[in-house]
């Protein structure tokens, strides 16, 4: 029902375009559905979000009136400086491993693609599995793996191995790459794909170039590849970094944030302010501050788009 | 453009509904709904799995054959069912919100623990009306406080209660433990035997709270003053406190508890260790006696016991006693009414005695032959040791100050005094913040 | 001959690489469904019993008898699949214009949509709650549709741009010259050339439909609409729930099909990507 409509007000809309001047076509029309959509379903309540952030509501009451302090309170409480080093050692390993992981296995398929190697897309089919486990059951079953009493999933192969267990959760110094490693069996398929498709896109034709010039394996990666690849790394590099900074589905399910506050990412204290502390206006600061962040890490990668890819 | 919308989703939900329907034609529990669908009158009720949901096919049958009793009794009414997911803490700020912008279901079920937080928001129906005095006072001291609000009406019915025991493999562990000395000791000597020591909830989660409060507790100390202000930070409480957190950094400290502790966040965790015979002492819920039961081959479950939670010397006991109660959102006073016959004749007994949950009336336990036989006489024992939760409105995040503390104190990251000064400090500016 | 030797200890590398990579990400899965496949007796024997020695189904048949789970998987294949088509719908007009017309402040309008892709749901949770709220969109698949669709467009938006711009710009000014105008040209030549583009974006917005959660945790209430990714979550977290074996197989449940649309649709994704889609 609700898409009849929807379909009909994008029809509607470019047919106005008709009667406009042919040389200079009306743009609006054709971005009205997309403007609307956003700005109804998703934009409108972001107003609220800045209006919040400037009053002292909680989910029990909301006095009205409009100040400075939860500002000030909330970007200097003791903790904060913990909570964005966690979410900076989080998203930049992640990111990191996600490119590097998702590069080499792209690499690697398209070589054995072409040398014709059994098990390739077996490879391939298994990392976009992992991409379609929704967050929550992705941390149910890397809690499983990680269970540490002598029947959890890792720490049994340890055993059978003869190995002493390792404190995946619960050693507040390796429980963050154990959350990482949980997040890049989950997120490198995107970036494999998004890496793929880059690779088949280069132009044979430098390969060739190359060929005749002698170039080695490792001098074809360095002076053709990584040059071609370059914008699709970056604008992966963003969307991966924005989905990392707000995920907190499964680190919720996994680790809860803790022990203590070592796996506490801004994104799941800003849902446990919410949540927990019932406080709407401390929630409202720390969305403001998620955002300027990721606005502020994508002008930096975009800074390196190369000028025609802007 | 809505009603159509609602309509669609109707339409499908039927659909799906629709071969269940005549799968168990001669039930009325379709899909989401209990009772006729062309009843005038419909109640919603928010509940956790204590209902025609639960995911014992066993238990869900017996609720719904209460439900279906109840509808029979109550003609020109269905009940429409929702569920609530299992991290109560969010689920109940969910409520919360939702309640504020008058969306909250008619009835549901809210945990003991928030029921304060509710009452200060306003949005209970009173339920004085629907209950005699006679009800009202056979409820247990902790029960009735925490039902009644400033103006002396009941605000909800709280049906069952529940408290943390010691539990124990008798064959390795012989005696349950007193003091928190025997404690580390009977952990240690099960170490011995290749066990993983005593097991707890320190991970970030409720019960991690919840559980440890009894030593805290057993000392005689408090968490707020009667203005609901956090106090645990300073003079003698501060002490009590210190004391009680530096008796489980000694447990895991000394290897009478393995590191792990600090990730257990689910009471479930502890029976995966009892029925792989990873370990023989771990500080449980009364409810997981029956769960134990079910888990384990009947030999392996006999050695099982339980005794109250130690404390720091044999006298100074408790132990945190929680539990579910019914509230009512409505708009209307039929709905309202209605939710109250539900809370009484489901809840208030036959739920009790169906999943074997502790009632919160004394003299159910001689009045349902489940509650007077020997387990059951003991954990009413332990009852009367019983505390609840305090409630102020900056409980929730005093626990999750504690939690994070917690975590800090098991894994050695820092120093007791001062993790417990930090989530001193953390939850007075909560509090004044609320 | 040395060239083909260095082919060869290049395919060496390759294998081992390859099975590394595959133990990484199958593990896991591969756990589950040992998991899955055990008895309440089997659960607790750790890796040693990695197949089981009774392995039942009974687990799954569990599972599947309530009909939580059919109606749970049913509501997720809903909304992912209609979200991603309404997005295609807002999307394609928006990128067609992006492609095609010089317009000023293009390039500002195009970095504030993908802004837009950097507020989380988290960052708006509770007002939007009260504003769907308000206009009586909550409990409604349509209301969830909605910000689903919000969700995944920009992204999709910019896909469906570089797919378009793939497209040479002679295809729309010959169209036009047989006497189309800018819209039928549009549906009659642009829409049918960039199929591989459109595949790839629907495919992308199912995917993030699928896995949502926020959304529907904040928006559904009743359980007759929730879809799995709360499913799953409600399930884990009842308090009377002791079964990981069960747990197991209900994430194996949520899983399954997505792996069986994946597989089927795989050759149809990596085409479409590598068609130039997401060259940015």
């Amino acid at each position: 029902m609700s898409m009849l409509n929807a379909s009909a007000g994008a029809a509607q809309a470019p047919r106005l375009a008709r009667s406009g001047a042919n040389e200079k076509p009306r743009v609006a029309p054709w971005l009205l559905p997309l403007i609307l959509v956003l700005g109804l379903f998703y934009l409108y309540p972001v107003f609220d979000v800045f209006r919040l952030a400037f009053m002292r509501a909680t989910l029990l009451a909301n006095d009205g009136s409009y100040t400075l302090s939860t500002l000030i309170q909330t970007l200097t409480r003791p903790e904060l400086g913990q909570i964005l080093w966690v979410t900076f050692v989080f998203t930049g390993s992640s990111v990191v491993a996600q490119q590097l992981l998702g590069l080499a296995i792209a690499l690697v398929v398209v070589r054995g693609e072409s040398r014709g190697l059994f098990g390739t897309t077996i490879v391939r089919t298994t990392a976009l599995i992992a991409w379609v486990v929704p967050g929550i059951a992705g941390g149910i079953i890397w809690k499983m793996l990680f269970n540490e009493a002598p029947f959890g999933g890792l720490n049994s192969i340890l055993r059978l191995m003869g190995a002493p267990p390792v404190q995946w959760l619960s050693d507040p110094h390796i429980v963050m790459w154990s959350v990482v490693l949980s997040n890049v069996w989950r997120g490198t398929a995107f970036s494999m794909v998004v890496m793929y498709a880059a690779l088949k896109a280069i132009d044979p034709v430098l390969y060739e170039a190359a060929a005749v010039d002698g170039a080695t394996a490792r001098q074809r990666l360095v002076y053709v590849t990584l040059p071609q690849l370059r914008s699709a790394i970056l604008v992966n590099m963003i969307l991966i970094t924005i989905q990392t900074l707000n995920t907190f589905d499964a680190i919720i399910s996994l680790t809860g944030g803790g022990p203590g506050r070592a796996t506490e990412v801004l994104s799941l204290y800003t849902f446990n302010v919410v949540f927990r502390n019932y406080d709407l206006s401390v929630g409202a600061v720390l969305s403001i501050l998620m955002l300027a962040i990721s606005l502020g890490l994508a002008l930096v990668y975009a800074v390196f788009l190369p000028k025609d890819e802007k | 453009m809505t009603p159509k919308a609602r309509l669609l989703s109707l339409l499908s939900a039927a659909a799906i509904a629709a071969p269940l329907a005549t799968a168990m034609a001669q039930d009325t529990i379709t899909g989401d709904t209990v009772g006729p669908a062309d009843a005038a009158n419909t109640l919603t009720f928010r509940m956790t799995t204590d209902g025609p949901r639960n995911n014992d096919p066993a238990l869900a049958a017996k609720y719904g054959k209460l439900f279906n009793d109840f509808i029979a009794n109550h003609k020109g009414w269905k009940i429409e069912l929702q569920m609530m997911s299992g991290d109560i803490g969010q689920e109940q700020a969910r409520m919360l919100e939702q309640a504020k912008s008058g969306n909250a279901p008619d009835c549901a079920a809210v945990d003991s623990f928030v029921l304060p937080l509710f009452k200060k928001a306003g949005v209970l129906k009173s339920f004085s009306p629907y209950f005699k005095k006679e009800e009202i006072d056979q409820l247990f001291p902790f029960v009735r406080e925490g039902v009644t609000g400033k103006d002396g009406q009941i605000y909800a019915w709280w049906w069952s209660t529940d408290l943390r025991v010691l539990y124990r493999n008798k064959e390795i562990i012989k005696d349950g433990p007193q003091t928190w000395d025997e404690t580390k000791k009977a952990a240690l000597a099960s170490v011995e035997q290749g066990m993983e020591g005593i097991l707890f909830n320190g991970g970030r989660y409720e019960g991690t709270t919840f559980d440890w409060l009894a030593n805290y507790w057993g000392e005689g100390g408090k968490l707020v003053d009667d203005a609901g202000k956090p106090i645990f930070g300073e003079g003698e409480n501060r002490a009590k406190f210190v004391k009680a957190v530096a008796y489980y950094r000694d447990l895991v400290e000394s290897g009478a508890a393995p590191k792990r502790v600090a990730t257990i966040g689910n009471y479930d965790d502890f029976n995966a260790a009892a029925a792989a015979g990873t370990t023989a002492l771990f500080v449980g819920g009364n409810w997981q006696l029956s769960q134990l039961k079910g888990a384990l081959e009947p030999e392996e479950f006999a050695k099982w016991t339980f005794s109250p939670l130690p404390g720091a010397t044999k006298d100074e006991r408790s132990t945190g006693t929680g539990g579910w109660t019914v509230a009512s959102f409505a708009k209307t006073d039929d709905k309202v009414a209605m939710c109250a016959n539900l809370a009484r004749e489901i809840y208030m007994g036959p739920a009790n005695e169906i999943q074997e949950q502790l009632p919160t009336r004394a003299d159910f336990y001689s009045k349902y032959p489940i509650f007077s036989n020997e387990t059951n006489k003991a954990f009413g024992e332990a009852l009367k040791v019983g505390q609840a939760r305090p409630g102020a409105p900056v409980y929730p995040e005093i626990s999750n100050q504690i939690q994070i503390m917690m975590g800090k104190v098991l894994t050695g990251t820092e120093a007791t005094e001062a993790a417990v000064d930090e989530a001193y400090k953390a939850s007075l500016a909560a509090f004044e913040r609320l | 001959m040395n060239a083909a030797n260095r082919e060869r200890l290049g395919d060496v590398l390759s294998y081992i690489f390859m099975l590394v990579i595959f133990a990484f990400f199958a593990w896991p899965l591969l756990w589950l469904l040992s998991l899955a496949l055990r008895t309440r007796r089997e659960v607790f024997l750790g890796v040693s019993r990695f197949i089981p020695k009774n392995p039942t189904l009974e687990n799954f048949t569990l599972i599947l008898q309530s009909d939580k789970f059919i109606g749970y998987l049913y509501n997720a294949l809903k909304l992912s699949c209609l979200s991603a088509i309404g997005c295609l719908i807002v999307a394609l007009p928006a990128a067609y214009a992006f492609s095609r017309f010089e317009f000023k402040g293009k390039g500002a309008w195009m970095m504030a949509i993908l802004s837009v892709q950097m507020i989380s749901p988290l960052v708006i949770m509770v007002p939007l709650y009260r504003y769907m709220a308000a206009i009586g969109l909550t409990d409604t698949h349509f209301g969830a549709t909605m910000v689903y669709i919000a969700l995944a467009v920009p992204t999709v938006t910019w896909i469906l741009k570089g797919s378009i711009d793939g497209i040479p710009k002679t295809l729309d000014e010959a169209a036009m010259i047989d006497g189309c105008n800018r819209f039928t040209a549009f549906v009659r030549v642009i829409l049918p050339l960039s199929t591989p583009g459109i595949a790839s974006a629907f495919i992308i917005s199912v995917i993030g439909g699928w896995s949502q959660f926020l959304v529907p945790f904040l928006l559904i209430t009743k359980e007759s609409l929730t879809p799995i990714g709360v499913g799953i979550f409600q399930y884990a977290g009842t308090q009377n729930d002791s079964s990981i074996q069960l747990l197991a197989a209900a994430c194996l449940v949520s899983v399954v099909p997505a792996i069986v649309a994946f597989l089927a649709l795989q050759r149809l994704i990596l085409g479409a990507m590598t068609a130039g889609a997401v060259k940015g």
